[in-house]
């Protein structure tokens, strides 16, 4: 290596609102006990959320300058041959020239990814997003969660790569191919008897010799189990006394996949103190073990760990089931609608579409979309609209409805006139509802979703949606 | 100079079908249905017609594009056929095609035809449709009372209203419907309602219940008409004639331009001032006898009320509650029943609007005929209240 590796510069996570008290749920299953949490919660996607608007979600608050390479990482991304990395460029404004890849392959990969930004001292944003499904009874049902993370790297970040290590093992905890989408998962004794003893545990300790440091000097740690309740054994392998964020976190929301590891990093910098060391390691036919020295507050730490207590509890099994896709409800004809996106109007309007890009006309007046001639009364002829993205902008209800003839697969569908404050209004569908709904003059913060499901030609349509600009505090 | 309408084009000759859940009959048996009664009415040779316009707004659902299923259907040889739509508005619109080919002198006789076959979906409420390929790609496919019902909303908000105020009369709109359909022998819905009833139904897109609601039906109307010499000519002496007819529509502003405060329609208060002055109307608070409105949900027709002009701003729900649009009231409203109990085959309504009128202005309405029926008012209104092409018609006699 002839260069110094790089550093973390900031970092996101992000949770769907609606999180499952595991224990309500298991109540649900008379027969359910064979294994699996029962206790936390779960953090389940809205219909409207899938790993690529999660990581993207995620991805928001950290690239007020665009990087120079945006990196996807899931296991379960939405399309095999479409980049949600390139998706991504656009959903976040960023220019077409960003250099993008997606990675899979196992719960790892983003973490692989890090590492690979890292020892290249790229200015990368990794983007990690998961919705993993699974059968409805089986334990990783409910040990899942879903939700979205990412990390900026660069060379003058405050948490500084130290030291690192990997270990490449086909070790079969569980798996998932085409075809057989759902995990199919090991004996337990026996995945954390090799998981935790033979790839975790030396990967941590030849990273904490390449760092120069004992293991008991970490502080703070962020491994992502492979089962839960792993850390223990694996801290007594390791001589590490931190506490795991990791195992928090799959407590709290479930495990994230692929976005797990780099969630609870997250957590990891938001507890240290400038010097600490802090361990990620990222768990997946194999281990990489990263070791970061921290230099200062960790930009978006603070943010990821106030997100784990910002949700809305439930305890309704058959809506986490529908919302899951274990269970197929019967919406009725009304349901047969057929939203087929066409390629030649995604490359006219795609990019403006994804951005959630409006356009200023000559008086000053923004709207969405763009169009030649603009809405501003008394504009008589072109104009050149100047772009302004609305994605990060302030608005509120103008007009609103529970709609409930129109089809979704969460009733009722909420739609309204949303009023920004720059003067753009748009009619747009409403997410993430409270038990109370919207009502006018709510003000509102938007949301990246999925507009439509193509599921005759597996195509899905993206926009933006208003969401209550505040999310309940979960109950402790 | 333009001169308008007014007094240039007579209506010699109405037809309606029976409206509802037509099971046994196919749109083209409506559409004969329709029109042996307004030939019949007409007193004129079928071979007389020079130009038909069809209106039909969801040519996708059945009746097939163009205006060839018209032709088909009446077996119209040769002449020239035209198939015109603009969503709720298109019945008026069919009607303005022929009354204005009528005007230029370019032909004597036109027919105007609208039909709708609703009731094959499958399913109640109107169908989901694409909003074009671009638009796909972010507007909400909110339903019909999905986007009347921030109507409600929004006058409740500018009105300071508390809801329960607006809730009654908008059970009131539906409950007085309901009356007025269960005297007319073609209505989809013939039986009263009781206000309990419609307060209490189900939500179907808040606060609009499953009573504010109008249904879809299977249904066409059809109407002929030609100049007022030649109505004399064939022995008709005081001629239904239009005084008016007139559209608005919207150019994004209402949806796209932060101005709108969403508890009016613009494009009616348009339509109307605009008709009013093509009639001559002064003072449409005394002058119109009646209107028919579009009252596909209760508080559209609530609104509408102000828009037209007939209720001051914020003031139609207690003008409602105090019976002013009632049969028995000072501007009977709906006397047939209108969209909600008469039923709304959506291509067919606003010629179904014009036979209720012109059966009122000719005494023929029966257990529904109005004491003072001088001049009548339609109102359509396409799409939704935040963009919506709004016609407004008049009819009265010519003299």
């Amino acid at each position: 290596m002839t260069h110094e590796p790089g550093s973390i510069v900031a970092v996101g996570g992000y949770l769907p609102l609606l999180r499952l008290d595991r224990a309500q749920a298991a109540k649900s299953l008379r027969h359910f006990g064979l294994g699996g949490r029962q206790a936390g919660y779960r953090a389940v996607a809205g219909w409207d959320e899938d790993a690529f608007t999660l990581a993207a979600e995620a991805s928001r608050a950290i690239v007020e300058s665009p990087p120079a390479r945006v990196c996807f990482a899931s296991t379960s991304a939405p399309f095999i041959d479409r980049a949600h990395a390139s998706l991504l460029v656009d959903a976040l404004a960023l220019p077409r020239s960003t250099r993008t890849l997606d990675v899979a392959g196992s719960r790892r990969c983003a973490v692989a990814a890090l590492l690979d930004a890292l020892l290249g001292a790229d200015d990368a944003l990794i983007a990690a997003g998961e919705r993993r499904p699974a059968k409805a009874g089986s334990p990783s049902h409910l040990a899942y969660g879903d939700g979205g993370s990412a990390v900026r790297t660069g060379t003058n970040g405050a948490a500084k790569l130290v030291g690192w290590a990997s270990e490449a093992h086909d070790l079969l905890d569980s798996y998932a191919a085409r075809g057989h989408e759902t995990a199919y998962a090991s004996e337990e004794r026996f995945i954390r008897d090799i998981a935790g003893g033979t790839i975790i545990a030396p990967a941590i300790l030849a990273a904490c010799t390449r760092a120069g440091i004992a293991p008991g000097d970490i502080k703070w740690a962020a491994v992502h189990e492979p089962l839960s309740g792993m850390w223990k054994d694996i801290a007594r392998r390791t001589g590490i006394t931190a506490p795991n964020d990791a195992a928090t976190l799959a407590e709290q929301t479930g495990d994230l996949g692929a976005a797990h590891a780099l969630f609870a990093l997250a957590l990891a910098f938001d507890a240290a103190r400038p010097g600490d060391h802090v361990l990620l390691a990222g768990f997946g036919s194999g281990c990489d073990a990263l070791i970061f020295r921290v230099d200062a507050k960790v930009p978006g730490a603070a943010e990821a760990r106030a997100a784990l207590g910002l949700g809305e509890a439930s305890a309704d099994y058959v809506r986490f089931l529908s919302l899951s896709g274990a269970l197929d409800l019967d919406f009725g004809v009304r349901s047969e609608f057929e939203q087929k996106a066409q390629a030649t109007v995604l490359e006219r309007y795609g990019r403006d579409t994804l951005g959630f890009i409006g356009g200023r006309d000559a008086k000053g007046n923004v709207q969405f979309p763009k169009t030649a001639i603009p809405v501003r009364p008394g504009a008589e002829g072109r104009e050149a609209l100047e772009d302004v993205r609305l994605a990060d902008l302030a608005a509120t209800v103008a007009s609103v409805t529970a709609d409930r003839l129109n089809y979704t697969p969460d009733p009722p569908f909420w739609f309204g006139l949303v009023q920004f404050d720059n003067g753009a209004r748009i009619l747009m569908e409403l997410t993430d509802a409270g038990p109370a709904g919207f009502k006018v003059g709510d003000p509102l913060g938007m949301r990246l979703r999925i507009k439509s499901v193509d599921k005759r030609r597996g195509m899905r349509t993206y926009f933006w949606k208003g969401a209550p600009a505040k999310r309940p505090q979960m109950e402790a | 100079m333009a001169t308008g309408i007014k007094d240039k084009v007579a209506i010699i000759g109405m037809g309606c079908s029976v409206f509802g859940e037509r099971w046994d009959r196919g749109a083209d048996d409506l559409m004969i249905e329709a029109f042996e009664e307004a030939i019949g009415d007409a007193g004129i040779e079928r071979s007389q017609i020079e130009a038909a316009w069809m209106g039909n707004a969801l040519d996708d659902i059945n009746v097939g594009n163009s205006a060839l299923p018209l032709a088909h259907a009446l077996r119209l040889e040769t002449i020239p056929v035209s198939r015109v739509e603009n969503m709720c508005a298109t019945g008026t619109e069919a009607l303005r095609a022929a009354v204005y080919a009528v005007a230029s002198g370019a032909i004597d006789f036109g027919l105007a035809l609208g039909v709708e076959k609703l009731k094959d979906t499958g399913y109640g409420g109107l169908p989901l449709r694409t909003k074009g390929l671009a638009n796909d790609l972010w507007m909400p496919y909110g339903s019909a009372p999905g986007t009347f019902a921030q109507l409600a909303g929004a006058y409740s908000a500018a009105h300071s209203l508390d809801g329960g105020d607006l809730k009654q009369a908008m059970a009131h709109v539906s409950w007085k419907s309901h009356q007025n359909g269960a005297l007319h022998g073609k209505a989809h819905l013939r039986k009263t309602v009781g206000m309990d009833t419609i307060l209490k139904a189900p939500m179907i897109a808040d606060p609009l219940g499953l009573f504010d609601c109008c249904g879809v039906s299977d249904g066409a109307a059809c109407a002929i008409v030609t100049t007022p010499e030649i109505a004399k000519s064939l022995g008709i002496t005081n001629p239904v004639v239009v005084k008016a007819i007139q559209l608005s529509a919207s150019n994004g502003w209402e949806m796209g331009y932060g101005e709108w405060d969403g508890a009016s329609v613009r494009n009616t208060q348009v339509a109307a001032r605009r008709a009013y002055a093509e009639a001559g109307i002064k003072d449409p608070r005394a002058e119109i006898s009646m209107t028919e409105v579009h009252d596909c949900f209760s508080v559209t027709e609530l609104v509408t009320m102000e828009d037209l002009g007939l209720s001051d701003p914020g003031r139609a729900v207690f003008d409602i509650l105090d019976g002013k649009y009632d049969r028995g009231g000072a501007i009977p409203c709906q006397t047939d029943g209108g969209l909600k109990c008469f039923g709304h085959p959506v291509g067919a309504s606003g010629l179904r609007m014009a036979y209720e009128v012109y059966n009122q202005l000719k005494e023929r309405a029966g257990d529904r005929q109005l004491s003072r029926a001088d001049f009548g008012l339609t109102h359509n209104l396409g799409g939704a209240p935040f963009n919506s092409v709004a016609a407004v018609s008049i009819l009265g006699r010519l003299d």
